[in-house]
């Protein structure tokens, strides 16, 4: 993914550029809004990381403007601030999520992820965790390209689960869900769906796990042994 | 406990001041008291005197009282009882006898001493004079004054004598207790009275003073009203109000520093935690014995440092929000706990995930009146506590609820574990800021369950350590208060 940092410490930004470069994102990194906006007018991105502090015309206003502009994509904004009304300011600008300075590197990337999710089932019909994507508008889902053979009611579990993650998906919500259709659906049902799913999708390494009092959640097993401690 | 010693102390306070004022009370009563006795005790010699002159007064009245029977002129030498002697008592002497019964006597004897009338045991007294002679006589255990006189009666000149047992002394005692003991004893018994009642009412602008001030803590040290204080401690509640006021500046420039300091670390940290994450995501997909310049495992202590320093920041700088927060009085909303037990559920599901562990939901609706932003924060430090402390394989339950009291309902949020628990013991200190229970492995600042229960407190209540269910691990829980009608603040 092209993400447009837009942040004037240097030693922020250099360790987030390869920090995002090494998860396999393409940063073009600007130190201004001035600078940022420059670069919106050049190329397209599909998120922008955006420091409030800024020199000049500072992270808020440059979102206000970026929005006003009509662009849609995801805006993540960095605070070192974090008095309450920055936050709901942030947030009521346009601002798709934030966070608080210093900030751990798997978290960023777990809410750009659900950031970069988010954006992509609004403007495009295929969601995608992992080896398993669901073309929505084609009703077809595939699971290590393989097409994935899905009952009605599990592929209405399974994409409201692929449309929560990396969340969890809250039970009850997906009983709502699944009701539309199907009025005498119970929870036990949901199980029996939801451990058939398990069954297809965890040889590929897609788990299903149960989240005691809650609901479900679809997330990628850890890549086996190799990573250290992390 | 507390609430005993307290008790004792504004007692204490009462009672001192009774104790002393009534010492002082008595001390002049019980002068005024003897004075009076001695010189009742004085007045003894004179009661006696007037005993003797009241039988005196008697006598001649007695003498008076012997009449000869009728019709039959006494012969010279016959001089028998038989012999027509009759007493008439004179009504004075009548009326003495009857208020002395038991306690009085008369005897009339011829010039020989022979008894003629009256009692009997009377010795034979011979006043060799005209005058009047005094004695005393003890008979029946009674000492009885007596008086003889030669008088002349209607039967000639005979002997007169008149006893009285009633002690004068004794008279006299019967006196000064009636008179003099028991007014006193009973001006005392009213004054102590008196004075507990005073004292008390005297001293309840006092003791609602210090019941004020206790009530004053380093979270809240409002000024005292001074209006309420009686003229004589207004003074006193001004220089404590002054007192209060400097604390509370002191307190908030101390605050101001903690904030401004984890704030302005906070930018550098930034970078620095930047570089390092980079660096240890960098070293992901190598061993941890190779070398980026510096080996990887060194790298991931680092990185590892680095984080804990940040969440240092965060938190010293949660803390002064907190503080803040009860200073600066901020309103609260409606704050659903279930929502709010979910996002927290939602956001620790990864580190669980990483220790194995099982963390859970036992939600049902649930609301209070609060501040949202700090709730949020009390339950991550609490949460986060319990992932981090519970060892892998654990479970963790996030529980909130309400229960019906009152008028309304009274919601409360918990967190359960099964890990090392703390003990009894310990409890009240792991809420002490950068408190850690010796001996613990995982890393932290001792922070977290401090920043929780301030947060607590802002919101009137506390947090409760418990044992889990099961016998082990820690549950830590906060009930919130029951909405009340809007109170009216006395002060």
């Amino acid at each position: 993914m092209r993400l447009l940092l837009v942040e004037d410490d240097v030693m922020v930004a250099s360790g987030m550029k390869l920090g995002l470069t090494d998860a396999g994102h393409t940063v073009d990194w600007v130190g201004s809004a001035e600078r940022a906006e420059q670069a919106l007018e050049r190329d397209s991105f599909d998120l922008a990381i955006v420091d409030i502090g800024l020199p000049g015309i500072d992270g808020l206003e440059l979102t206000r403007r970026l929005r006003g502009r009509g662009l849609v994509m995801p805006v993540l904004i960095l605070t070192a601030r974090d008095a309450l009304h920055d936050r709901v300011q942030g947030l009521d600008l346009g601002a798709d999520d934030y966070m608080l300075k210093p900030f751990e590197l798997p978290e960023l990337l777990a809410r750009l992820r659900a950031l970069l999710r988010r954006s992509q089932a609004a403007t495009s019909a295929v969601l995608a965790l992992g080896p398993l994507e669901m073309d929505t508008a084609q009703r077809r889902a595939s699971l290590s390209g393989q097409p994935m053979e899905l009952g009605p009611r599990e592929w209405t579990v399974l994409e409201y689960l692929l449309l929560q993650a990396p969340k969890p998906a809250a039970k009850d919500k997906m009983l709502a869900a699944l009701t539309g259709w199907d009025k005498e659906i119970t929870p036990n049902a949901i199980e029996v769906y939801v451990s058939r799913l398990r069954a297809k999708l965890e040889p590929s390494g897609v788990a299903l796990r149960s989240i005691r009092g809650f609901g479900y959640r679809l997330e990628l097993m850890a890549p086996a042994a190799h990573a250290p401690a992390d | 406990m507390r609430q005993r010693t307290d008790g004792a102390t504004s007692e204490g306070l009462i009672w001192g001041l009774q104790r002393r004022l009534l010492v002082m009370l008595f001390l002049p009563l019980g002068l005024v008291g003897m004075v009076s006795v001695f010189f009742h005790y004085q007045s003894a010699g004179t009661a006696a005197l007037q005993q003797d002159q009241e039988l005196l007064r008697l006598v001649p009245l007695l003498a008076d009282s012997v009449v000869v029977r009728q019709g039959r002129p006494p012969p010279p030498d016959d001089l028998d009882a038989e012999s027509g002697l009759v007493l008439l008592l004179a009504p004075p002497v009548q009326e003495f006898l009857r208020e002395r019964e038991g306690f009085a006597a008369y005897g009339v004897m011829d010039g020989s001493g022979r008894l003629l009338l009256g009692a009997a045991w009377l010795p034979a007294v011979l006043p060799s004079t005209e005058g009047a002679e005094f004695l005393s006589v003890v008979e029946g255990g009674i000492t009885y004054r007596v008086v003889a006189q030669r008088s002349a009666t209607a039967a000639g000149e005979l002997i007169v004598m008149l006893a009285d047992g009633s002690d004068a002394r004794q008279h006299w005692l019967e006196t000064v207790w009636i008179r003099v003991l028991l007014p006193n004893l009973v001006l005392l018994l009213g004054a102590a009275a008196a004075v507990a009642w005073a004292v008390s009412r005297a001293l309840r602008p006092l003791i609602d003073l210090k019941e004020a001030v206790e009530r004053r803590s380093p979270r809240d040290l409002s000024p005292l009203d001074t209006d309420s204080a009686p003229a004589e401690v207004r003074p006193l509640v001004v220089s404590l109000n002054r007192l209060f006021a400097l604390v509370n500046d002191q307190t908030e420039v101390q605050r101001r520093f903690v904030a401004d300091a984890a704030h302005q670390l906070r930018t550098p940290l930034a970078g620095l935690q930047a570089q390092v994450e980079a660096w240890a995501q960098a070293a992901r997909t190598l061993q941890a014995t190779d070398a980026l310049g510096l080996r990887v495992d060194q790298v991931l202590r680092l990185r590892d440092a680095t984080r804990r320093t940040s969440q240092l920041a965060n938190q010293l700088l949660a803390l002064s929000r907190a503080d803040s927060v009860s200073a600066d009085a901020q309103p609260m909303e409606q704050v659903d706990l279930q929502e709010l037990c979910e996002n927290i559920l939602a956001l620790y599901l990864d580190a669980a995930a990483d220790k194995h562990m099982d963390l859970g939901l036992e939600a049902q609706p649930a609301q209070t009146r609060g501040h949202a932003w700090l709730l949020r924060e009390l339950l991550i430090n609490v949460v986060d506590n319990a992932v981090k402390y519970t060892p892998s394989g654990g479970r963790i339950t996030l529980r909130c609820g309400a229960e019906p009291v009152g008028s309304g309902d009274s919601a409360w949020i918990e967190v359960e574990d099964d890990g090392p628990g703390i003990a009894c013991d310990e409890q009240g200190r792991v809420l002490q800021r950068f408190y850690r229970l010796p001996g613990t492995q995982a890393e932290g600042n001792g922070l977290g369950l401090a920043i929780a229960d301030e947060i607590a407190r802002v919101h009137r209540t506390q947090l409760q350590l418990d044992v889990g269910a099961m016998g082990h691990g820690l549950k830590v829980r906060v009930a919130f208060a029951a909405p009340q009608p809007p109170r009216t603040r006395t002060r």
